[in-house]
């Protein structure tokens, strides 16, 4: 190459480099209006979610939905890049934990005067009330969701028991369940070591994390009871597998539901596709049972979770003060939000919808496992509505694993959650 | 037109310097400058509530409330809070298990495994070739194999233990069954790259010194001890201490076989979840600028020690 190209190349090269970072995103495009939105949906929702969308575009034939899957384990990580930037998609479905956090980093538009006091009335409270923080509310409910106890029918109708409805009857009808001779292995309960499996129990005995005046119960006696009760089925009772492994055991406990291993489980609704390719279920779906989780002292509990609609505050919205377009965003929220197109993903992915008019809707309420987990809800709590919930959960981690394995005393090791929460809470 | 030769050299420097300012050093001067601040998620940028009002007409107007927070310059406190963190200095001892252990089953790993493939057997390629293996795989595929072969219920560990009617053992989530299970992973991973450079190592010594060496009189393990080994030196040296340096801040394996166990956090794990998990961007940087410190004094004792050695 001759040398004296040698200049303008590099510089050619350098100026790509450096100007590679431009934002081309277009408002406009074919005299269509264009809405972002990153959904977290996997891909057998996104079959629903598409013909949603495809609906809603003919029905408003003058804007373009552009829709992204993003997976939900890196989503929030993504969404806080761009947000910093005021690049982020106009619409966000964003999961319960992560709205309080994005609404206290200003990343989002508080939508109070869209979704009024009216359009509010019809969510249930407990999923509702993880958009509300700080005075305003900064999203609306897509669907939600609550761990639940899920049982094998067929175990029990062999052993002539009924479901345990409170945690004493688990444990007499969960020895009865349990075999370990002649290296069968057949346990009663699998029980995961992730503290969101915890939390039924907590609230069950009358512990908690955080209350709402910000007061840590994690090293109260309820709590210390709970963990010991959780520990002593292992251990004492021995009606849970004796070996552990955390980083595995969302798919052992699955796999060892799906093929009869175990007997009872604790999962949420978005597990139920899975378990009904299970050769336990896959013939007979009637097989999966799903009820509240036993009752401690304190009456049935469980976690209430889901995802939600957020809209950003981002280059069109508020830099621009496209208030136009800010319109048209919250259209589209308020129709992803529509009974009938929850009541889709209900019925197609078994997702709980969010709205008390969607369980009233006919198909819904024929469905078995919508209204199974209905029940569950009903038992449902809020956890700690704040921006650092996700933050809470992390220094809650190892402490408790180490409880469960003995490693330190329950005492020990909610103290020391106590104290990492005190610091954490003092920052917030 | 342009005197060429004389600039030509700046010229083609131009793209590598800008990559690298905008991808290292720039990055790295922010990280050592956060570290003396308070800086955090919640106050690294601009806050504003944006409160759209509907007015009775149908207009939308956007009502914004202020809600920044100020960062304050801290100086060296975020460094005592950090080195006063309990946690801190059980991860400071796990990293250096993690990293000796590791490095240390690599090199002898390594070396044998080199020295058997530098004598005259058949099938030499072939056996290269397969010792390669675990180096070309995509780490995250061997992570995720070795995941499976620990796990407690369905893993191959167990079901051998099993076999042999002893106690099965929860390999992942058991405070030195777990580390132990890292570092086996990391070793299978790891020894290739010694194994490759050590024999590259041998490749470049002279038969002629053998062949003096024999001469001489001396035995296998005498010309092992005063000629392969001392020759060996500088090689063996840059390579513990680039495998040093990888290991010291290897974050997949630990990440992806074990993931949340307390007991095989490192460093880099650590700092990681300050941050990214966290958003404790300040205390993130200190912990970073910390792991940068202890391996720049391991780089210079070594580099020291290096240097004073005469190799004839």
């Amino acid at each position: 190459m001759k040398t004296k190209y040698a200049l303008p190349i590099i510089l050619c090269l350098t100026g790509i480099l450096v100007g590679g970072c431009s934002n081309t995103r277009q408002v406009m495009k074919d005299g269509k209006r264009v809405i972002t939105f990153w959904h977290t949906h996997n891909d057998e929702e996104t079959v629903t979610l598409k013909e949603i969308i495809a609906d809603y575009e003919s029905k408003n034939p003058n804007i373009k939905i552009d829709y992204q899957q993003v997976p939900f384990t890196d989503a929030e990580t993504k969404y806080q890049t761009v947000a910093q930037a005021k690049n982020s998609p106009d619409v966000f479905r964003s999961e319960i934990a992560w709205t309080a956090k994005l609404a206290a980093l200003g990343y989002l538009i508080a939508v109070d005067n869209f979704a009024t006091e009216e359009y509010r009335k019809d969510f249930l409270k407990a999923p509702l009330k993880y958009n509300y923080y700080d005075g305003h509310y900064w999203g609306v409910p897509d669907v939600t969701d609550c761990l639940a106890f899920m049982y094998n029918k067929r175990i029990f109708k062999e052993a002539n028991l009924s479901v345990p409805k409170t945690t004493e009857e688990l444990i007499s009808i969960g020895k009865k369940l349990t075999y370990t001779k002649d290296g069968k292995d057949k346990y009663a309960l699998f029980f995961r070591g992730d503290t969101y499996w915890f939390l039924p129990f907590l609230a069950s005995f009358g512990g908690g994390m955080v209350d709402e005046k910000g007061d840590i119960l994690i090293n109260s006696q309820e709590s210390i009871n709970a963990a010991q009760y959780l520990i002593d089925l292992r251990l004492k009772h021995k009606i849970v597998p004796y070996l552990v492994d955390f980083a595995n055991d969302y798919d052992n406990q699955q796999t060892g539901f799906k093929t009869g291993k175990y007997a009872m489980i604790i999962n949420g609704p978005w597990s139920t596709s899975d378990l009904l390719t299970g050769q336990e279920f896959k013939d007979n779906n009637d097989n999966l049972g799903i009820t509240k989780i036993p009752a401690g002292p304190k009456g049935y509990a469980t976690p209430v979770g889901g995802h939600n609609f957020v809209i950003s505050s981002n280059r069109e919205t508020t830099n621009k003060k496209d208030t136009e377009h800010l319109k048209e965003v919250w259209k589209f929220v308020s129709f992803m939000t529509l009974p009938e197109n929850e009541a889709k993903y209900a019925l197609n992915n078994n997702l709980l919808p969010a709205r008390h008019s969607t369980y009233e809707l006919p198909q819904v309420k024929s469905n078995r496992f919508i209204t199974d987990f209905k029940d569950v809800l009903e038992t449902g709590f809020n956890r700690p509505v704040i921006p650092r919930s996700g933050a809470l959960f992390v220094d809650m981690k190892q402490p408790y694993q180490a409880a469960l394995m003995t490693n330190k005393t329950i005492k020990e090791a909610f103290d020391e959650i106590a104290k990492a929460w005190e610091k954490l809470l003092k920052a917030e | 037109m342009l005197n060429v030769k004389k600039y030509t050299p700046y010229v083609f420097l131009l793209p590598s310097v800008i990559a690298m300012l905008i991808i290292i050093y720039i990055p790295l001067f922010m990280g050592i400058s956060y570290s003396f601040t308070d800086i955090t998620q919640r106050n690294a940028n601009k806050i504003e509530y944006v409160i759209p009002q509907v007015e009775s007409n149908g207009i939308i107007t956007l009502k914004v409330e202020e809600k920044t927070k100020p960062v304050h310059f801290i100086g060296l406190k975020k460094y005592g809070e950090c080195l006063a963190e309990p946690m801190f200095w059980q991860v400071l001892a796990q990293t250096m298990i993690w990293t000796i252990g590791c490095v240390f089953f690599h090199f002898f790993i390594g070396l044998g495994l080199a020295l058997l493939l530098n004598k005259n057997i058949k099938f030499k390629t072939t056996y290269r070739i397969l010792l390669l293996v675990p180096w070309a795989v995509p780490t995250y595929i061997s992570a995720f194999s070795w995941r499976w072969l620990f796990n407690a219920d369905y893993g191959v560990f167990n079901q051998l233990l099993k076999a042999l009617s002893l106690e099965p053992i929860s390999w992942l989530s058991h405070p030195q069954w777990g580390m132990f299970a890292v570092i086996l992973t990391n070793i299978w991973l790891g020894f290739p790259f010694m194994m490759v450079t050590l024999l590259g190592g041998l490749q470049n010594i002279p038969t002629e010194l053998y062949e003096a060496a024999t001469v001489d009189g001396a035995s296998k393990w005498q010309q092992f001890k005063n000629v392969t080994m001392p020759l060996l030196k500088p090689v063996s040296m840059t390579v513990v201490l680039l495998g040093f340096i990888w290991t010291f801040n290897m974050f997949n394996i630990i990440y992806l076989v074990t993931q949340d166990n307390p007991h095989t956090d490192i460093l880099a794990t650590f700092a990681f979840k300050e941050f990214f998990v966290k958003g404790e961007y300040a205390s993130a940087s200190a912990y970073s600028v910390i792991i940068l410190l202890l391996l720049m004094f391991f780089s210079f004792i070594q580099i020291k020690y290096q240097k004073n050695e005469s190799l004839y």
